[in-house]
């Protein structure tokens, strides 16, 4: 716990450090970079608190994610939008508004309950069971976004959202977060969850509730991953469905494996490099000129460069950069 | 202390222990020994409630066969399961506080693991070490171990010799021996009978889920009906 709390405190100095200079030194564009990489992160450690502790691979985040942003949307954007937006919606969703805390509280609550109870099937599935029922729900509630435009308005934009964060507060919400992940991973439930994961068997003769761990761990994740959410819908200020789909799972997902599922260093180091380094690809997809020599442009680039990450990490290193190692095990004696 | 009444344990259909009764009094080192496929697994996995089985396991009176697992180890069961089973990717150190999770606080889990360390130099010298790392008589000694952290009022060692170099499997034997010397009550599942039977007060011959011979060390080690048993030459 105490090397835990050294770890987090490291952790923190970097994406604080990071925060400050985008701040003070970064271009408008600069600045939704960074805060784009930070929604990322808080994807990446809700996913690495279940996919990581459990070892079980999880498709369905992006959607959890969704649910968050939506439901906070809902809830917070003025009814003098939503009766443009949403003129036809039911139950009176444009009828009323609430201040952006209650309405991210009542978004976690949602995500929660949603969470709890489809994590009441996973945490019974085997491994390959539980990651194909993930991908189902991900198909099922992006459907429900994309059809449900009465509601949601599907590809279009929800748009009229109060932009109530910054670069700020979200740095400050990476740092709790941090926190909560690794904290999770050295309590008790974590300690018995990656037990199980190393072998099932063994765990339940020493009394672990295999099912119950999970569901902990499932559910936090998906509360995680709707505060995810809330952060990207209350500062971009318009969502679609799309975001919430196969690009953005394969992206996180690319992250985590890239860093190392198993800790939460390699979540955070995974999510920093793909974020940054994509979007050096992304400058060399537009075919720049490079010490006088005209690139090509080459569409695509990226989407190859992420799937490539994937299939070398797999290869050569597939425990991920970090492994078994959390960064203050690079710097303290065990 | 143990007493099993009528025990059939099955996988799936299939009923790989018929209706077997034992007992271990307390303070005693009771082997069930049998060639592979013998259901002595079985036996152990069906008294620490991870398979479906049928009959009576006792524990100081108390009736386990109906509980979950958890609440059979707050009642005094623990098992160094087959093939170790040690948590590979987690510190020796965790290994053995998942052992006394559900049944201590943390004042004792420190006392415990600290006096387990002790116990097991070894271990002592490697706490913070990934137990994946660990040698295989290692590994059984954490194993052990980590079944103790609960307190146990017996002890199940399933085929602690598994795959050990010989004088490791001595090791771990002395392991046994001094468990018993303190007092401990102890169920264990062996092939290697010579060395199980030297150090039991009682045995128990399984074949083919049944028990076919039962009796003190000196009562078995001299029936040829064993060795056959146990060798399959006659």
């Amino acid at each position: 716990m105490t090397r835990g709390l050294y770890g987090v405190a490291l952790i923190s100095i970097v994406l604080i450090a990071i925060g400050v200079a985008t701040t003070y030194f970064g271009s408008r564009y600069h600045l939704r970079l960074v805060y784009g990489a930070y929604v990322n992160l808080l994807v990446v450690l809700g996913l690495q608190v279940f996919m990581g502790n459990a070892r079980i691979t999880n498709l369905s985040h992006s959607a959890f994610m969704g649910i968050g942003a939506y439901v906070a949307a809902i809830c917070v954007t003025p009814e003098t939008v939503k009766a443009i937006s949403l003129p036809q919606a039911p139950w009176g969703l444009n009828a009323f508004s609430l201040d952006p805390i209650s309405s991210a509280l009542i978004a976690i609550a949602i995500t929660a309950i949603i969470a709890a109870l489809i994590g009441l099937i996973i945490v019974r599935l085997t491994a390959i069971g539980a990651t194909i029922v993930s991908l189902a729900v991900l198909v099922i509630v992006h459907s429900v976004f994309l059809f449900r435009t009465d509601i949601f308005k599907g590809n279009q934009a929800f748009f009229g959202i109060p932009q109530v964060f910054s670069l700020t507060s979200i740095v400050i919400l990476s740092v709790a977060v941090v926190f909560i992940a690794r904290m999770f991973r050295e309590s008790k439930w974590g300690v018995q969850l990656r037990a199980s994961a190393d072998d099932e068997l063994g765990a339940q003769a020493s009394g672990v509730n295999i099912h119950q761990v999970r569901l902990i761990a499932w559910i936090l994740s998906g509360i995680l991953l709707s505060i995810a959410g809330i952060a990207y819908a209350f500062y971009l200020g318009t969502i679609s469905a799309r975001p919430f789909y196969f690009n953005h799972v394969f992206l996180t997902l690319a992250m985590l494996i890239l860093g190392g599922m198993r800790t939460v260093t390699g979540a955070v180091l995974g999510t920093l490099i793909i974020s940054f380094g994509l979007e050096s690809v992304r400058w060399i997809e537009t075919g720049p000129v490079v010490l006088g020599i005209d690139l090509p442009e080459v569409l695509g680039l990226s989407g190859v460069v992420l799937g490539a990450v994937i299939v070398l990490t797999m290869a050569f290193r597939p425990e991920g950069i970090m492994g078994d190692r959390e960064v203050e095990d690079l710097l303290l004696k065990p | 202390m143990l007493a099993v009444d009528q025990l059939s344990v099955f996988h799936g259909p299939i009923e790989a222990v018929h209706g077997i009764s034992f007992n271990v009094a307390a303070g005693q080192c009771v082997s069930l020994l049998g060639p592979n496929g013998a259901g002595k697994t079985s036996t152990i996995s069906a008294i620490t409630g991870v398979v479906r089985a049928t009959g009576r396991i006792e524990v100081d009176g108390e009736i386990m066969s109906d509980q979950p697992v958890e609440s059979r180890i707050l009642k005094g069961v623990s098992v160094a399961p087959e093939g170790r089973r040690v948590f590979a990717n987690l510190s020796v150190e965790d290994n053995l506080k998942l052992g006394g999770a559900i049944v201590q606080n943390k004042a004792n889990i420190r006392s415990d693991i600290a006096h387990w360390l002790q116990t097991f130099p070894v271990l002592g010298e490697r706490r913070a070490q990934l137990a994946g790392t660990l040698s295989g008589g290692e590994q059984q000694m954490l194993a052990i171990a980590r079944a103790l952290m609960s307190r146990p009022k017996i002890l199940l060692l399933d085929e602690p010799s598994l795959g050990l170099a010989p004088k490791i499997v001595a090791q771990i034997f002395d392991i046994i021996r001094h468990l018993k010397n303190e007092g401990m009550t102890i169920l264990l599942v062996e092939q290697n009978a010579t060395q199980a039977l030297k150090l039991s007060d009682y045995s128990y011959l399984l074949n083919n889920g049944k028990i076919v011979a039962e009796g003190s060390a000196e009562k078995l080690g001299q029936s040829n009906e064993l060795m056959a048993e146990l060798t399959g030459i006659a």
